[in-house]
Parts: C-alpha cells; structure tokens; sequence
C-alpha cells in the first residue's frame, strides 16, 4: 500500500491544501452467532442433477448486486467438474430453498460457500465411486474436469459428466446432496462474548489523497488506494466491483451523509436532497486484492462486502491533517468542520472540530475474563512493561 | 413513492392561447415548461394545480435571434445555453451559470424561463405534505408560520435560480406578454424581495424571451456553491461583470449575488467602491467586505448560514479577481 501510494515519500512533504492519509481497518467475514440464538445452520445449500447432467444449487441466500448467486455456481462447478452453463441457481425463495441468513455481515460468501463445497463433495463421492466401479479403477485416481471423468493415469479411460450422472442414478437412485455451514464456537461464555467472533477477519489498508481549499474549508478527494485481504478471491472482478463499491460508500459516510433534525424533523428525509457522492465526488480508485488463503473460507476466501469500507473514513480524516495540519473528529467531514478549524487555527485555538467529550453515562464495572492466556492486560501492568 | 395528482394537461400552440387558457381558468392553473420545478412540486403538494397549460408546443418560445444584442426564447433548454457557441463565445458566464444548474439530465428538460421563473426554496417548504403537516404548515403553503424565523411576518426561502444573477449582472431584460399586451422589464423588476411573493409576473403573464445587450469588452463570470459538483441548488452564487479602461480603471461593475435573500441581491456598494479605480487587490478585498455584509442567509438550505455568509466574500473576491485579471 505504501509502495503503490508513495505514501512514505509523500506524507508531510505535500505543499500546503493537499494531504495524504493512511488508515486500517478489520470486519469480519460474518458473526459467528446467529441474530436470533439457535444451534441450526446459518446456510444450507441443497443440490439436484437432471438426467442431461445439469444442476440445480438451491440456497437461501440473495443476491444483492454483490454477486453471491454466482459464487454458488463457481463452486458446484469447480467441484464437480462441469462448466458454468451446466449450473442452475434458484435462491431467496423460502418456499423452495434451505435457509441461508441472508446478505448481511458480510457472510454470504464465505457460508453459502462453504455450505456448497459441502453439499458437492458428497455428490462427487458418490459419483466418483460409481465412476471407479465402471471404469474398473480406484476412486483416488480419477479426477473431475471438463465435464469427463477420467483416470488420471490413463486418461483414455474416461465417462462423460452426463453419461456418468445416468449409471449413478441408475445405480443409486435419484441424485441430491445437502450441506450445510455452522461458524465454530468461539469466545468466552459471558455477556457480551456473542458479539464479535467470526470465523474469519478480513484486514484492509486504505490511502487518500486529498486537496484542501484553504480559503474555504472545501475538501475533494483525488484518489484512495485500497488493499484488501480477502483470504482467496475466488472472481477477482467481483472483489474489485465490492472494493470500489465500498470506498463510494466510504466516501459518502465520510463527506456529506448525515441524518440532521430540526424542530424533531428530518431536514433532508428524501433521496432529493439527502446528499450522496455523484460521479464527480468518485475519485480513481485503486484497488490491490490481497490473498492469504484463509483455512476457514471456502477455497480460503474471506469477505470482501463491508471490510475495504472502513479505513476510508479515517483515511480522510488523516489526509484532510496532512493538508491544512486540522483535525475533523466527527463524520462527515464537510467544508464548514474544515473551515471553522482552520480560523480556530489561525486564532491560536485548538485546531481541531468535533464531539468535545465523550456522552455523560455510568459505565458499569468492566468483566473481568479468562481467557486462555490469562489477564493479558494485568500481567502487563505487573511486569511494569 | 410520491405520486403525481391528477391534473389537465393543456397544450396551446402560441403565446395568445396560452394566455387566454391561464386567464380562463384562473387561479387553478399554472404554467409548465421543462418541468424539472413544477412536477417535483406537484408530488409533495406545494402546487395544486387543477390544470397545468404547457409551453413546450409553443414555437415563438424558442427563439434564438443575433442581432448585436442576443434574444433568447424562454423555451431553450439550459443544455443549449449552455453549449450553444454564440453564448460560450460572447456571454461566457452565462452557458457557465446554465451549465452549472442541476445535472445534465435536468438541463435537457429545464428551460431558461424557467430558471428565471424557479419557485424560492425553503428547506421547511420544498418537503412532502405529511413532512409539512407534522410540523403544521409553513406560510408559503397552506400556514401562517414561517419556521426559518418564527416571529417573521414575511417568507424568507430563497431565490435558488443560477441564471438570474448573472442576467441581471448582463443587464438583461425579459418581454412579458398577458391578456392586457406585452412589456419588457429589467430582470432585477422580475423579483421581489419576499418569499412568497417573489416574482412580478402575473400568474397569466408569459415570459416569451430574454434580451441580453451586447456585452463586448464586458469581463464577466458566474461562481456557484453548493456541497456537490453536480445536482446541487447555489446555496452561494456570485455573478459579476466589469468593464476596464485600457490602464486599468474601472469603467463599469455589475455585482449580484445569488441564494442569499429571497431575490438576486445586487451589491451596489461592493459595485459602487469598484467604479472610477484601479483595480488591485486590496479594492477587491475591500468590495468583497463591503458585499458580503447585506448578505443574510438564513438556516433554510444546504449547509450552515454563518458559513455561507463567509463564503460570499471569498466567492466574490475570487470573481473579481477572475475577471479583472489579478489572483
């Protein structure tokens, strides 16, 4: 991120108005307990194959525009040998699918997905032992692809994908296979521990470039570079289209969306006023995807939906400091914040604009909690380091 | 979703005919052009309209006559001010004002009449009617309060037009014609000072076209704030034009500033320090001060008033020193 932004070069260097931030941020890759507490799955996937070799993947999951539909597909697909055309998706309809929790929590692909690879792999077992019984070989040697299987030592030896699913029916019985997706338990069991665990954390690292009007406090941001640790991107262009997506909406949150009330009334309750980025306000974007193989993603992918989001706001905020050298501790940062900061600058007072302390409110006694290391925070303090 | 009322729609072929039709059906009828104004008005009820006579038929509304001054139909689209390369060339200030108004889609629709023409804005009044109802009704529409300034006995929403203060800084005139003949008026007499009152126009009055004098060796620009590059109202705009002698005097000076009172304000001070000097930074801060001082915005736009108020200095500093030369 540092390299691709030349971020260390050109932090605290730039002339006056223009400044670069860093920020970074964590979000996980769906929660680990459902919202309504119960021991059932958080996805199902439900798999059929026709007699032509095609096959049906039912999941309760929506597709919201991020992509998850198609997920489905790309692992039934890479699991069982055949090609994208030979997948059928039917999802969010509860009449006729498992049930999936729904795009939320950034948990879609990561659940549906491993739910998919479950529900494959019992359908390629059987498959593959039929195939290993009617080829006269062992399982373990054949292999998936192309819509064939074949013997990976004799690839001659070889069933195509349809003709396969015909001696397994025959032999079987009608085809389907269920799976399902339970996060591991994680935490500790006390108030608050459900709250946080996830099976997988995604990291992002967010740059902003930005310029400052120093007569008026308004702010453009000229560029933002996003990396991404998304475990695995199992399409890159849809990770890409998820990262810019979220930097848009970063954006939004972090200069001009805002919920303000007058008299007890929305002043701004309809999409014709209530302002949002247009494509003026969208800046280049450049997104770095970064892979790291997560063990509990499907094909170790993590999420990609919420995460790249987060380190935007702060980003800003640390660029609009590089620029003028004042703080915005609130969003959105908007040219008023900037501009009443700067004369607070000039005048000698504290340069910066924001919530000056934090809400009035009892906090109760914090719980003290084992965990398995031990009090990480009073060993610390007894070892005075 | 807000929906359309039902309505009439009338479609007259000429200026007469329109306004026999306005007079006809007195109150309960207004006039559309673009609609870009009206409609989004008709769906939260802060225009009523039983039947809406429509311009867009009308061909006399669509003039485009140069003839050293430039008469322009109230008809054309804010796309084709803005873009036509007579105007780019000798009015550029003003294709930058029409571009500048709202987004390109609206422009297609939205006509230069109709700028002129566009309905103040308020944010306690450009809201749905339940939005209206739960805090009861402002004075503009259906109410006697005027929630901006509740001890006010007048409207203060805001004249939001991008054209307007530049037309006037050109010295542009409009020809109006009604049931009792035409007259042409000044577009500063367009306005008045108010609110709900803000236009001089009867309801069955036409606005047919707008006469722009020839403005060779007039240096002049149109500035405009707003919170996004694109969509947004002026809650700030500052329209000037100067004329210099050749060592640098000032000949003429024509300030106006738009979106901070209920009419285009001229800063006749700001104008008036200008006038017989040489123009230096110093003169320019100063008419800067000297304008932004009449300026009162109030807390019915986008964005706080304290800070608009600011930024009419630093916008018509930053317009004078575009057309004079010096930054």
């Amino acid at each position: 991120m540092s390299e691709r932004s030349g971020f260390r070069e050109k932090y605290g260097n730039l002339p006056l108005g223009k400044g670069l931030g860093l920020a970074g941020a964590s979000y996980i890759s769906g929660a680990g307990l459902p919202i309504y507490w119960n021991k059932m799955p958080h996805s199902g996937v439900q798999l059929k194959i026709d007699r032509g070799g095609g096959i049906t993947v039912f999941c309760g999951s929506t597709d919201i525009g991020q992509g998850s539909d198609s997920i489905l597909a790309y692992i039934v697909a890479e699991e069982l040998g055949v090609t994208l055309n030979d997948i059928d998706i039917v999802t969010a309809d509860t009449s006729l699918t498992p049930v999936d929790l729904g795009s939320y929590s950034s948990r879609v692909t990561l659940m549906t997905g491993n739910a998919a690879i479950e529900a494959s792999r019992k359908l390629r077992k059987i498959l593959l032992e039929t195939a290993a019984a009617e080829l006269m070989v062992p399982p373990e040697s054949l292999e998936m692809r192309d819509n064939l299987v074949y013997c990976l030592d004799d690839e001659m030896r070889r069933i195509e994908f349809p003709d396969l699913v015909k001696i397994a029916e025959a032999k079987h019985g009608t085809l389907g296979a269920v799976g399902s997706y339970t996060p591991p338990r994680r935490g500790g069991r006390y108030k608050g521990a459900g709250v946080g665990p996830t099976p997988a954390y995604a990291y992002s690292a967010c740059v902003a470039a930005v310029d400052v009007d120093v007569e008026t406090g308004e702010l453009r941001v000229e560029k933002i570079w996003l990396a991404h640790d998304v475990g695995r991107a199992l399409n890159p262009l849809l990770v890409q289209g998820q990262i810019e997506g979220s930097v848009y909406m970063g954006l939004g949150e972090a200069l001009m969306e805002e919920q303000v009330f007058r008299r007890g009334l929305h002043k701004i309750p309809s999409m014709l006023d209530y302002k949002s980025p247009t494509f003026l306000e969208t800046p280049d974007i450049e997104s770095i995807i970064i892979e790291t193989n997560d063990p509990n993603g499907p094909y170790g992918a993590k999420e990609a939906g919420q995460g790249p989001l987060l380190p935007v706001m702060p980003a800003v905020a640390n660029a609009v400091y590089d620029a003028v050298g004042v703080r915005i501790d609130e969003i959105p940062i908007h040219p008023e914040k900037i501009f009443k900061a700067m004369q607070q600058k000039s005048k000698g007072q504290a340069p910066r604009v924001g919530p000056n302390s934090i809400p009035n409110l009892e906090f109760p006694e914090p719980t003290r909690v084992e965990s398995q290391w031990g009090h990480p925070a009073e060993d610390e303090a007894r070892n005075g380091t | 979703m807000l929906r359309l009322p039902p309505f009439e729609y009338l479609a007259p072929r000429t200026v007469d005919e329109a306004v026999d039709m306005m007079t006809d059906n007195g109150w309960g009828a207004m006039l559309v052009a673009g609609g870009t104004d009206v409609y989004p008005g008709m769906k939260r009820r802060i225009f009523e309209p039983k039947k809406l006579v429509g311009l867009r038929q009308i061909e006399e509304l669509k003039k485009f006559e140069v003839n050293g001054k430039l008469t322009l139909g109230a008809g054309l689209t804010l796309t084709r001010i803005s873009t036509h390369p007579e105007i780019i060339n000798r009015y550029p200030a003003l294709a930058t004002a029409a571009g500048l108004v709202s987004t390109p889609q609206l422009r297609n629709m939205g006509t230069i009449g109709g700028n002129l023409c566009v309905d103040t804005r308020c944010t306690y009044y450009n809201q749905t009617e339940p939005w209206r109802q739960a805090l009861t009704y402002c004075m503009k529409k259906d109410g006697d309060t005027c929630w901006v300034a509740p001890g006010s006995l007048r409207c203060w929403a805001v004249n939001s037009s991008d054209t307007a203060p530049i037309m006037i800084a050109l010295g542009a005139s409009v020809r109006l014609v009604g049931p009792m003949g035409e007259r042409s008026i000044p577009v500063q007499a367009l306005y008045n000072n108010d609110g709900i009152e803000y236009i001089t126009k009867a309801p069955n009055e036409i606005l047919v076209d707008i006469t722009i004098p020839d403005a060779t060796g007039l240096r002049m620009t149109y500035k405009k704030l707003r919170r996004r590059g694109s969509f947004d109202f002026p809650i700030v705009g500052v329209a000037a034009a100067v004329r210099l002698a050749e060592d640098g005097t000032c000949t003429e000076a024509n300030i106006v500033l738009g979106a901070v009172a209920s009419y285009p304000l001229k800063a006749t001070d700001a104008e008036n320090i200008l006038i017989g000097q040489k123009i230096t930074d110093e003169l320019i801060e100063e008419a800067a001060k000297i304008a932004f001082k009449p300026a009162k915005p109030l807390d019915n736009t986008d964005m706080g008033h304290p800070y608009r108020k600011q930024m009419v200095r630093v916008y018509l500093k930053r317009a004078l020193q575009e057309v004079t030369g010096l930054s």
